[in-house]
């Protein structure tokens, strides 16, 4: 047998694919499987919650509390006024099916929370930045709103939904890409949310005190002092802009006629 | 606000993604037409995988010759082989990568066996391994090992 030399073949072992093209393809046909799969399991959700009852969920959640939760001395003075609050603004939905318990978290990020089983969560830093007992009953107005919708149940079942993608691709940091892009998307939806629960929030408000004057001060403080505050950067995350909620709110009060003057109520507690 | 946390989650690891692509690929393109090059240099140097000595051959004396290379992935190859891990098929921008290693191992046999004055290897064979990687218990690849050896043979009148 005789030895012919030959130069090694090109292209047998290697594709010729543009490696950006193969990438381009990979990022976007995920990420359009993800959302897809996100939405879809939204509509289940949606389907879930019109099965749930919200008496059912009262009940089955009517001691829950998480468990990371930090609260503050059950005979603290804020937190009973911040109850006898909630059970006032109750008063005007009528025959809401929730027997609304108020926490505080003790947290300096100013946030509130509405969570399964009518466990409204207040922030301590949230009660220290109100000024008002007409800016904090927006704040509570705007979580029964999200009860009223049922939202707490919504974001419960999206926090699953998320919980599923980071399983799924654990360890594979790369699709992290692709969970962001649907992240963002479902927070898309969040907005709608939060517009609606702003309305049922100020609706409530108005019954209370007959007029809407300083209800979205708070947000008017944040909007003036917007960046570099970063106390309520984590309010941001899950609630709309500041400047853009008070613009909302401004609108919806003009729509519906209501009271724009009125008296408000200091805190009930001292602040210091 | 948005446009920060727009550009944080989708800008910078594009960015950085994209960087990785274009140093990556250089230094791909650049090996590339280096292994084409010495290659050319070693054309006609009989390299073969019998694992017999061809009975043409009239050894004089005979020596194991190896070649070895270590190589590493970049960031986007990494990313895009993490995306094709979810839906499965060829992993194409890990197979230049093995090719590289493949005939570089084999040039640095040969190049040795040359250097060293023999005139043939017969009985080649090629292995691979994973090194490790520290973290993630030692789950990530920090690269792998490609390993060519086989009998380099000087010959004493190649009838070849």
């Amino acid at each position: 047998m005789k030895f012919i030399a030959k130069k090694p073949r090109e292209g047998i072992n290697v594709s010729d694919e543009h490696p950006l093209v193969e990438a381009g393809t990979l990022v976007l046909g995920l990420t359009a499987i993800f959302i897809a799969i996100a939405l879809l399991l939204v509509f289940i959700i949606e389907i879930a919650l019109y099965f749930v009852p919200a008496e059912t969920e009262a009940e089955l959640f009517s001691d829950w509390i998480p468990e990371d939760l930090v609260t503050v001395s059950p005979n603290d003075e804020q937190l009973y006024q911040t109850q006898l609050l909630v059970d006032r603004l109750v008063d005007h939905w009528a025959d809401a099916p929730y027997n609304f318990r108020v926490e505080i978290d003790d947290s300096d990020v100013a946030n509130a929370m509405a969570l399964p089983g009518g466990l409204i969560i207040v922030t301590q830093g949230l009660l220290d930045q109100v000024e008002s007992e007409n800016e904090l009953a927006f704040v509570l107005g705007h979580e029964l709103g999200h009860f009223r919708n049922r939202d707490h149940l919504r974001a419960l079942g999206r926090g699953i939904v998320m919980g599923l993608f980071f399983a799924v691709i654990t360890g594979n940091d790369v699709a992290g890409l692709g969970i962001k892009a649907t992240d963002i998307t479902l927070r898309g939806f969040g907005r709608k949310q939060e517009s609606r629960a702003d309305e049922f929030g100020l609706a409530i408000v108005h019954s209370e005190y007959g007029h809407i004057y300083q209800a979205s001060r708070l947000f008017e403080r944040w909007s003036a002092t917007n960046h570099g505050a970063s106390a309520f950067v984590a309010y941001l995350s899950t609630h709309p802009q500041p400047g853009d909620r008070v613009a909302n709110l401004r609108a919806i009060a003009i729509r519906d006629g209501w009271q724009t003057d009125g008296e408000v109520l200091p805190l009930k507690w001292d602040k210091n | 606000m948005e446009n920060l946390s727009l550009f944080f989650n989708f800008g910078l690891p594009l960015i950085v993604l994209m960087v990785a692509y274009f140093i990556g690929s250089a230094i791909e393109k650049k090996h590339f037409a280096n292994i084409r090059e010495r290659e050319d240099q070693l054309h006609g140097f009989p390299v073969v995988s019998f694992d017999t000595m061809p009975d043409d051959w009239n050894a004089s004396s005979s020596d194991m010759v190896t070649g070895s290379i270590v190589i590493s992935l970049d960031y986007f190859k990494r990313v895009i082989a993490g995306l094709r891990g979810l839906i499965g098929g060829r992993i194409k921008t890990y197979e230049p990568l093995l090719e590289r290693a493949r005939r570089e191992a084999l040039l640095r046999m040969t190049e040795s066996a040359r250097t060293q004055g023999y005139d043939a290897i017969f009985n080649v064979r090629l292995e691979t391994s994973r090194l490790a990687n520290a973290t993630r218990d030692g789950k990530g690849t920090a690269g792998v090992e490609m390993l060519a050896f086989g009998t380099a043979v000087k010959l004493k009148g190649r009838s070849g």
